[in-house]
C-alpha cells in the first residue's frame, strides 16, 4: 500500500465512444473502468487493485447528460457529476432527497471528479445517492455489445463491490420517474464529521393521498452488505394514516429489521439505536414535504 | 511606531499563499534519487536476513541494519545525556511496531524504489506482541528489551518497564489527614495522532568533500546535525542541516524524524542526492500522542483548600523511548504548579513498553493529559461541595510568587507575571451563558446545553535558574548593514506559529527600524550557534531572548562606532525611531542635533576599516515562566443520537505581551479545534489480533474537526490578559502549548453541566454519549 | 505500462511531456514542472493539500493519473497570482492571519478561489461548507472562513 503513488502498473485506454469502450469491454481481459476516478484511484492506492488495462471513460461524450425525455422521465448519463446533479434545477425541485445526499458527499472536489454512476458502481454499502435512488424508483440502463437491459436500482447489488453487472457491461444511465404529485422524500445521513461516509443514511419517500399515505419507500445505508430497501418496513406505512404514533411503530420495525456489523465508523448498537431516530425524523419530514399534518 | 503588540501582516504571507513557500518536501535536486522504506508487516519479530539482490538488480541502492552503524541513540535530544535513555538504531535487527522501518532502497524514479522495496526478502522471526502496559508488566509477557542505556549505563529492563519516576514533596499524608472530604477518579487518555500536514521527509545530499547537506522536516536543525554525525561517523563541520518552513510540528519534529538518519545514510551509501518522504500511512505509524492512565486523589477542606494531592500515572508510550522520563517529570510538574496544595503533592509514575508506534511530545508533553484530570476533578469538587468554580481556583491556584515547575522537578522558577485572575473573571463575562447555566437535573429536552470551564497553562521554554535535566539555550548572530538594515541568523525554528515575526519585531524594536528593514537569513547548522529545539513553547521567550540579547550587544557595538563618529561617549547615545527617514536614528539622548542614522554610522565604520557592528552569541533564559490559558466552553448534547456541538467559546490567553495578537488568536483557536478532535474524536484503536492500527493509517478512518464542526466565527471570543513579563523579551512569554491545556476539561465539564455525566474517559463520541445518557435514562427517541 | 505522450496547460503555459500510465498528476506538477505549491498530505482525497483547478473547478491533483488530465487547463496555487499582485483571496488570507504552518494554505486558497468563482457572495456556512474538504491542523479555520467573506466582500466593492 502506498498513497503517495500508484504502484500497480497498466495500460491506459481512453475511447472516444461508447460502442469502443464496449468492444473493449467483450474484447480485453481485467479491465477496470475509471470515471471520476475517486473509489478505483483510491483502491489501487490501498487496497491493492489491480488491471490490465485502464478504461478511462471521460471521453465518452454522449455519457455526460442529466436530462429529461419525452415521459418526463429524468436520465442522468453515467459521466454526470455530482456537483453538476447537485446544482441542476430539476434534481433540486423533484429530487430533493437526492440533492441532499449529493450534498452530504465527500467534499466539492470530490464531487467535481466523481460520478453518480461510479457511486452506484462501485457499490458500496455506503453509496450515498444509492439510497435515495431506491427511494425514487431508479432503473439502471447496462450496456454491452450483447443489447441493452433495465434492473431496478434495489435488484442490482449483491454483496459489498459486488452487482449482478457482467464483466462486458457498463452502466449507462440511470432513469428516474416523475414524482407522483402529494409526493414528498428525505434523506438523512450520520457522520463523524461533515465530509465522511454514512455511519448510516436513511432515505424516504411517501406519496400522500389525504391524510394517508398510499406508497412509501424507505431505504438505508450502511446497514447490511449492500445498500437496502426496507419493503416490509415502508409497507407498514402503505394504506395507513399517518400520525405520530405510526410514525413511531414504522421506526421501532426499521430499528428491528436491520442486522449491521461494528465497523470503524460506529457500532452496531449506535447503528440500530440511530436507525429508529433517524426513520421517524426522516418520514415525518418526508409526509410534511408531501403536504401531510401530523 | 512600534509594531510590538500589533497586528503586522505575516512576513511569509506572500511566499505561503503563492505556493513559493520551500519546505523540506519540496527541495529537489538534479540527479536525486527517491527513496522508500520497507515497514514491519510485524508488531514484533527479529529480523534474521534481509535479501538484496533483487532490488540491487533493478539499479535500487538498499539500506539494511548491515549498513548502518550501530549507534543506540534516542531521537530526542533536548535533555541532558545522563537524564536520556537510549533504545534505537537507525535501523533494526529487531521490529518492535507494526510500520517501524526495516530497510530501505532509493531509485531513480520512486514508483521504481518502490518496486525494488517489494522486492526485498526479509526472513522474519515472528514473535508474541503485546499491546497494554498492564499486560506488559506482568511476569512472562513479550519482552521488547533485554537492556537498554540510560545515559552510558545499561540497563536491565525487567517487565517491560522503561521508567519509573516517583515524586513526593511536602507530607501528603498528613495532608490528606487534615482533608475533610477526599476524592478519588481514574481518567484515561487516548492514543491519538499530530497529524502535521507535511508528513515527515528528508532530502540528503553528499557532497564531493565527504560531507552530507540535510533538509528534513525538524523542529531543531541542531538536533538533527548531531544525531546524523553520530550514526553517519562524520564530524560535525561535515554535517550541514539547513533550516527550512516546516508543514506543522506540534512537537513530531522535537526527535528526529525516524526517516531523516535512514535518507542520510542510503544519500551517502549511494553518493547521488536522495528524497525519503514519508506517505501519510507511514507517518501514521511514526509518532503518537503519549496515551495516560491517571488514578488522582485529592484532599479539600471544608472551606475549599486543597490540601493535598496524589496522581498515579501509568504510560504506555510503544516500542521506543522519547523521553518518557521527561515526560512523566513534566506530568508531575504540571499537576504540581496548578494548584497549591498547601505543598503535599505525591507523584509515582510507570511508563511502559509495548509493540505499538512510539509515543513522543504533542503540543503540551503531558499537559492537556493531567489537566484534563485534575480541572475535572475540580468540578467534580466544586459540583459536590458547592464551592463556585472560579473562587475555588482562584483560592488553590499557583500565581505570582509562587514556584512553578516549567519541565519537571529539575526546572522551576518563580511566577513574575500571571493573569489568570483576569482570565477567570472577565472570561466569565464574556461567557453570558456561564451565569446562567443551571444545574443538570434542571434541564430538560432533545437538546441538553451546558458551559464548563478549566484553566491551564504551559511553560515558555525550559530553562529555570538552575540547569536541570534539560538543555535550553539558543544562539543568534545580528549585524547591521550599511545602510540601517538588519540580518540576522539564528537556528530557531518556526512552525507556524510566528515565531519568526516575533523575532523580527524584537530587532525593530532593539534598532527602532521598521519591519521591511529586518530580514531572518537563510540559516544552517554550519552558520548558527546551537539552539536546542522550538519545543516547550520556548519560540519567542528563549530563542526570542536570543535574538534580542544579540541585538543588544550589537547595538552597543553600533553605539560605540556612533561615539567615535560623533566625539561622544557611548553612553550618552541612544536610537530612536525616525520615520522619515526610515531608519533607526541615533542621537545624544534627548537631544537630536548632531545625531546620523545607523546606516550612516555603519557605512563610515566600514570606510573607516573599523569593522561591521555584528555579534554572536548564545544565551540562556533562566525562568520558565507560565503562559496561562482559561475556557469557557458551552456544548449542545443531543440525547437523540448523542451528537455534541459547541456553539460557542470564549478562550483567553495570558502571554504577557502579545507579539501580534492576530497571531496569537490563531494560536488558541488552531489549539481550540484540536482540542475538539482530542475530545470528541480522535483515538487510534489497533487491532488486537494483528497490531495493526484499525484505520490502516489513512485519514478515512482518523476524523478530525473541520471548518464545519468549529462554531461560528463570531462565538468564537478570544481574548489576551494584559500582563507583562518582566524576564521576557519586551515583556512576552509563550503560548503556544498552553492553548491546548485546558481544552479538554472545559468541554467535559461543560458535557457534566448539559447531562450530570462526568466522562474521565476521551474521546466522548456520539456512541458512548447515547450510552451513557441511556443509562442515565436521558435518551430521547 | 503504457506510455503516453500529453499536453498539459498548467497556468497558462503549454507543457508536453512523455508520462507512464500510472505517474499521479501531483507528481507530474511536483517533480517534473517544479511546481511543488501543489502538495502531498494524504493521497486519497482526504485532505485538500493537493487542490488544483480544472477549468473553474476544484480538483484533487493525487486523485488524477497524468495521462487522464490530457489537454486539461489546470490552475495551481502558482497561477493565481497576477505577477506579484495577489488575487482577493490571497491576500486576504494575509490580511486576515489566517496562515500558520501553511502547509494547507495552496490548497485552502485554490479551493476558496473555485468558491468565489461559483458564489460571489457566500455567507458564512457556504464557505465553512465548502471548505470541509481542506484539511488545516493548525489555524481552527476561523480566520480562514473571514478571508473568504473578506475577499468577497473586496471584490464586491471593486465591483
Ligand atoms: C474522500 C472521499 C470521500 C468520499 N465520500 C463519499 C460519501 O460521502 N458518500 C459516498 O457515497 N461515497 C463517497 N466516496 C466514494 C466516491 O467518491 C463515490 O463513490 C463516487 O461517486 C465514485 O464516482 P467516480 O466517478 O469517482 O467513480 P470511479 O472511482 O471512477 O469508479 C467507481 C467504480 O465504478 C466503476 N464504474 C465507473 N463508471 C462505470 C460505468 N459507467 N459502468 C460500470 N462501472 C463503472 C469503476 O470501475 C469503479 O469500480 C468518497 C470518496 C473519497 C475518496
Ligand atoms: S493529497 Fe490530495 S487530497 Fe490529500
Ligand atoms: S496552516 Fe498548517 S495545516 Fe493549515
Amino acid at each position: 500500500m502506498t498513497t503517495r503513488i500508484l504502484a500497480t502498473e497498466f495500460d491506459y485506454l481512453k475511447p472516444a465512444t461508447l460502442e469502443e469502450a464496449l468492444k473493449i469491454l467483450s474484447e480485453k481481459e481485467n479491465v477496470r473502468i475509471l470515471a471520476g476516478g475517486t473509489d478505483v484511484i483510491v483502491k489501487m492506492k490501498v487496497a491493492g487493485m489491480t488491471c490490465d488495462y485502464l478504461m478511462d471513460v471521460k471521453g465518452i461524450d454522449s455519457l455526460d447528460y442529466a436530462k429529461l425525455d419525452d415521459d418526463g422521465v429524468f436520465h442522468i448519463g453515467a459521466l454526470a457529476k455530482l456537483s453538476h446533479l447537485e446544482k441542476n434545477p430539476i434534481v433540486a425541485e423533484r429530487y430533493p432527497a437526492l440533492k441532499e445526499a449529493f450534498h452530504l458527499m465527500a467534499s466539492i472536489s470530490v464531487r467535481n471528479m466523481a460520478t453518480m454512476v461510479g457511486n452506484i458502481c462501485n457499490a458500496s454499502p455506503v453509496a450515498d445517492s444509492v439510497v435515495p435512488c431506491i427511494c425514487y424508483n431508479a432503473i439502471l440502463t447496462l450496456a454491452s455489445v450483447r443489447g441493452q437491459r433495465t434492473v431496478p436500482i434495489e435488484k442490482f447489488f449483491l454483496a459489498p463491490g459486488v452487482t449482478v453487472m457482467e464483466k462486458d457491461e457498463m452502466l449507462i444511465d440511470v432513469a428516474l420517474p416523475q414524482p407522483e404529485a402529494n409526493s414528498g422524500a428525505a434523506f438523512i445521513k450520520k457522520t463523524r464529521v461533515r465530509p465522511d461516509i454514512a455511519k448510516i443514511s436513511v432515505g424516504v419517500r411517501v406519496v400522500r393521498d389525504g391524510d394517508k399515505a398510499n406508497f412509501c419507500r424507505i431505504a438505508m445505508g450502511a446497514i447490511a452488505a449492500t445498500p437496502a430497501y426496507l419493503e416490509a418496513t415502508s409497507a407498514l406505512v402503505i394504506g395507513k394514516k399517518v400520525t405520530p404514533e405510526l410514525i413511531a411503530e414504522v421506526a421501532a420495525h426499521a430499528a428491528a429489521a436491520i442486522h449491521p456489523i461494528d465497523d470503524n465508523r460506529t457500532t452496531a448498537e449506535y447503528r440500530v439505536a440511530i436507525a429508529e431516530v433517524l426513520t421517524k425524523d426522516a418520514l415525518t419530514e418526508a409526509w410534511r414535504n408531501a403536504g401531510g399534518e401530523l | 511606531m512600534s509594531v510590538i503588540g500589533k497586528n503586522t501582516p505575516r512576513i511569509d504571507g506572500p511566499a505561503k499563499v503563492s505556493g513559493k513557500q520551500q519546505y523540506a518536501s519540496d527541495i529537489i535536486i538534479p540527479g536525486m534519487m527517491y527513496a522508500v522504506t520497507l515497514r514491519s508487516p510485524y508488531p514484533h519479530a527479529e529480523i534474521l536476513s534481509i535479501d538484496t539482490s533483487e532490488a540491487e538488480a533493478m539499479g535500487a541502492v538498499c539500506l539494511t541494519y548491515e549498513d548502518i552503524i550501530p549507534v543506540i541513540y534516542n531521537e530526542r535530544s533536548v535533555s541532558v545525556p545522563a537524564a536520556t535513555y537510549r533504545d534505537r538504531t537507525v535501523l533494526p535487527k529487531k521490529a518492535r511496531h507494526i510500520g517501524e522501518p526495516i530497510a530501505a532502497v532509493a531509485a531513480d524514479t520512486e514508483e521504481l524504489a518502490y518496486k525494488a522495496m517489494q522486492a526485498l526478502k526479509v526472513e522474519y522471526k515472528v514473535l508474541d506482541a503485546v499491546y497494554e502496559p498492564e499486560e506488559a508488566m506482568k511476569d512472562g509477557a513479550p519482552q521488547l528489551y533485554d537492556k537498554i542505556y540510560f545515559g552510558d549505563e545499561e540497563v536491565i529492563v525487567k517487565n517491560n518497564i522503561g521508567v519509573v519516576r516517583n515524586i513526593d514533596e511536602g507530607d501528603s499524608v498528613g495532608g490528606f489527614a487534615r482533608a475533610d472530604r477526599i476524592f478519588e477518579e481514574d481518567f484515561e487518555l487516548p492514543r491519538i495522532y499530530h497529524c502535521q500536514l507535511e508528513t515527515k521527509g528528508c532530502v540528503a545530499a553528499p557532497d564531493t568533500e565527504g560531507g552530507i547537506t540535510v533538509w528534513a522536516t525538524a523542529q531543531s536543525i541542531h538536533g538533527n546535525r548531531q544525531l546524523l554525525a553520530q550514526t553517519l561517523g562524520l564530524p560535525l563541520s561535515k554535517v550541514n542541516v539547513k533550516k527550512i518552513t516546516l508543514g506543522g510540528g506540534f512537537g513530531s519534529s522535537i526527535q528526529v524524524n525516524t526517516v531523516t538518519p535512514i535518507c542520510a545514510a542510503l544519500a551517502m551509501k549511494a553518493r547521488r542526492p536522495v528524497k525519503l518522504l514519508s506517505a501519510r500511512e507511514e507517518d501514521f505509524y511514526s509518532h503518537h500522542k503519549y496515551p495516560s492512565k491517571f488514578h488522582v486523589r485529592i484532599g479539600v477542606t471544608n472551606d475549599g483548600v486543597i490540601t493535598a494531592a496524589h496522581v498515579k500515572a501509568l504510560i504506555d508510550f510503544g516500542a521506543h523511548q522519547i523521553q518518557p522520563m521527561s515526560f512523566m517529570g513534566c506530568v508531575a510538574g504540571w499537576f504540581a504548579s496548578l494548584y497549591k496544595y498547601e505543598g503535599n503533592i505525591k507523584f509515582d509514575g510507570v511508563a511502559v513498553y509495548t509493540n505499538k508506534t512510539p509515543c513522543c511530545a504533542m503540543q503540551g508533553y503531558g499537559n492537556p493529559q493531567i489537566n484534563f484530570a485534575i480541572e475535572s476533578m475540580v468540578d467534580i469538587i466544586c459540583n459536590e461541595m458547592g464551592f463556585d468554580p472560579i473562587q475555588f481556583r482562584l483560592k488553590n491556584y499557583r500565581g505570582t510568587g509562587e514556584e512553578f515547575w516549567g519541565q519537571g522537578p529539575t526546572i522551576r522558577s518563580i511566577i513574575k507575571s500571571c493573569g489568570v485572575e483576569e482570565s477567570l473573571v472577565e472570561g466569565s463575562k464574556l461567557m453570558e451563558e456561564w451565569a446562567t447555566r443551571g444545574k443538570p437535573e434542571d434541564k430538560h429536552g432533545d437538546i441538553l446545553t451546558g458551559v464548563g470551564l478549566a484553566r491551564g497553562f504551559h511553560c515558555s521554554g525550559t530553562a529555570g535558574p538552575k540547569e536541570g535535566e534539560v538543555i535550553d539555550y539558543s544562539s543568534a548572530l545580528v549585524k547591521v548593514n550599511e545602510d540601517g538594515s538588519i540580518d540576522c541568523v539564528t537556528p530557531v525554528m518556526d512552525h507556524g506559529g510566528g515565531t519568526w515575526d516575533a523575532l523580527a519585531k524584537i530587532l525593530t524594536e532593539v534598532f527602532k527600524v521598521p519591519l521591511n528593514m529586518v530580514g531572518l537569513s537563510p540559516a544552517d547548522t554550519k552558520n548558527t550557534g546551537y539552539d536546542v529545539c522550538t519545543h516547550a513553547t520556548r519560540g519567542v521567550y528563549c530563542g526570542g531572548a536570543a535574538v534580542y540579547n544579540a541585538a543588544v550587544k550589537c547595538r552597543d557595538k553600533l553605539l560605540e562606532f556612533a561615539g567615535r563618529v560623533m566625539d561622544e561617549h557611548p553612553c550618552h547615545l541612544e536610537i530612536v525611531e525616525n520615520e522619515e527617514l526610515g531608519q533607526g536614528f541615533i542621537q545624544v539622548k534627548g537631544f537630536p542635533q548632531k545625531g546620523r542614522t545607523i546606516g550612516e554610522v555603519a557605512k563610515i565604520a566600514q570606510i573607516n576599516s573599523w569593522g561591521t557592528a555584528m555579534y554572536a552569541e548564545s544565551f540562556r533564559q533562566k525562568n520558565c515562566p507560565p503562559c496561562f490559558t482559561t475556557h469557557f466552553v458551552k456544548v449542545a448534547v443531543n440525547t437523540r443520537t448523542g451528537e455534541i456541538t459547541i456553539p460557542k467559546v470564549v478562550i483567553y490567553g495570558d502571554c504577557g505581551v502579545a507579539m501580534n495578537p492576530d497571531l496569537l488568536y490563531g494560536q488558541l483557536i488552531g489549539s481550540f479545534n484540536r482540542g475538539l478532535g482530542y475530545v470528541l474524536y480522535e483515538n487510534l484503536p489497533h487491532d488486537e489480533r494483528t497490531g495493526k492500527l484499525k484505520n490502516n493509517g489513512l485519514l478515512v478512518d482518523y476524523k478530525m474537526p473541520t471548518a464545519v464542526e468549529m462554531p461560528k466565527a463570531e462565538n468564537v471570543i478570544v481574548r489576551h490578559a494584559h500582563t507583562y513579563e518582566p524576564t521576557g523579551p519586551f515583556g512576552a512569554k509563550g503560548i503556544g502549548e498552553a492553548a491546548l491545556a485546558s481544552v479538554q476539561a472545559a468541554i467535559a465539564n461543560a458535557i457534566y453541566n448539559a447531562t450530570g455525566i462526568r466522562f474521565t474517559k476521551l474521546p466522548i463520541t456520539p456512541e458512548i454519549m447515547l450510552k451513557a445518557l441511556q443509562e442515565k435514562g436521558l435518551a430521547h427517541k | 505500462m503504457s506510455k503516453h505522450d500529453i499536453t498539459l496547460n498548467v497556468n497558462g503555459k503549454k507543457y508536453e511531456l512523455t508520462v507512464n500510465s500510472n505517474e499521479l498528476l501531483l507528481n507530474v506538477l511536483r517533480d517534473k514542472l517544479f511546481l511543488t505549491g501543489s502538495k502531498y498530505g494524504c493521497g486519497i482525497a482526504e485532505c485538500g493539500a493537493c487542490t488544483i483547478l480544472k477549468d473553474d473547478e476544484s480538483y484533487f491533483a493525487c486523485m488524477v493519473p497524468a495521462v487522464a488530465a490530457d489537454g486539461w487547463n489546470i490552475t495551481t496555487v502558482e497561477g493565481l497570482a497576477d505577477g506579484d499582485k495577489l488575487n482577493p483571496v490571497q491576500q486576504a488570507f494575509i490580511d486576515n492571519s489566517a496562515i500558520q504552518c501553511g502547509f494547507c494554505v495552496p490548497g485552502m486558497v485554490v479551493t476558496s478561489t473555485a468558491l468565489l468563482r461559483e458564489n460571489p457572495d457566500p455567507d458564512e456556512d457556504f464557505v465553512k461548507d465548502y471548505l470541509r474538504g481542506n484539511f488545516c491542523r493548525c489555524t481552527g479555520y476561523v480566520a480562514m472562513v473571514k478571508s473568504v467573506l473578506d475577499a468577497a466582500s473586496k471584490m464586491k466593492e471593486a465591483k
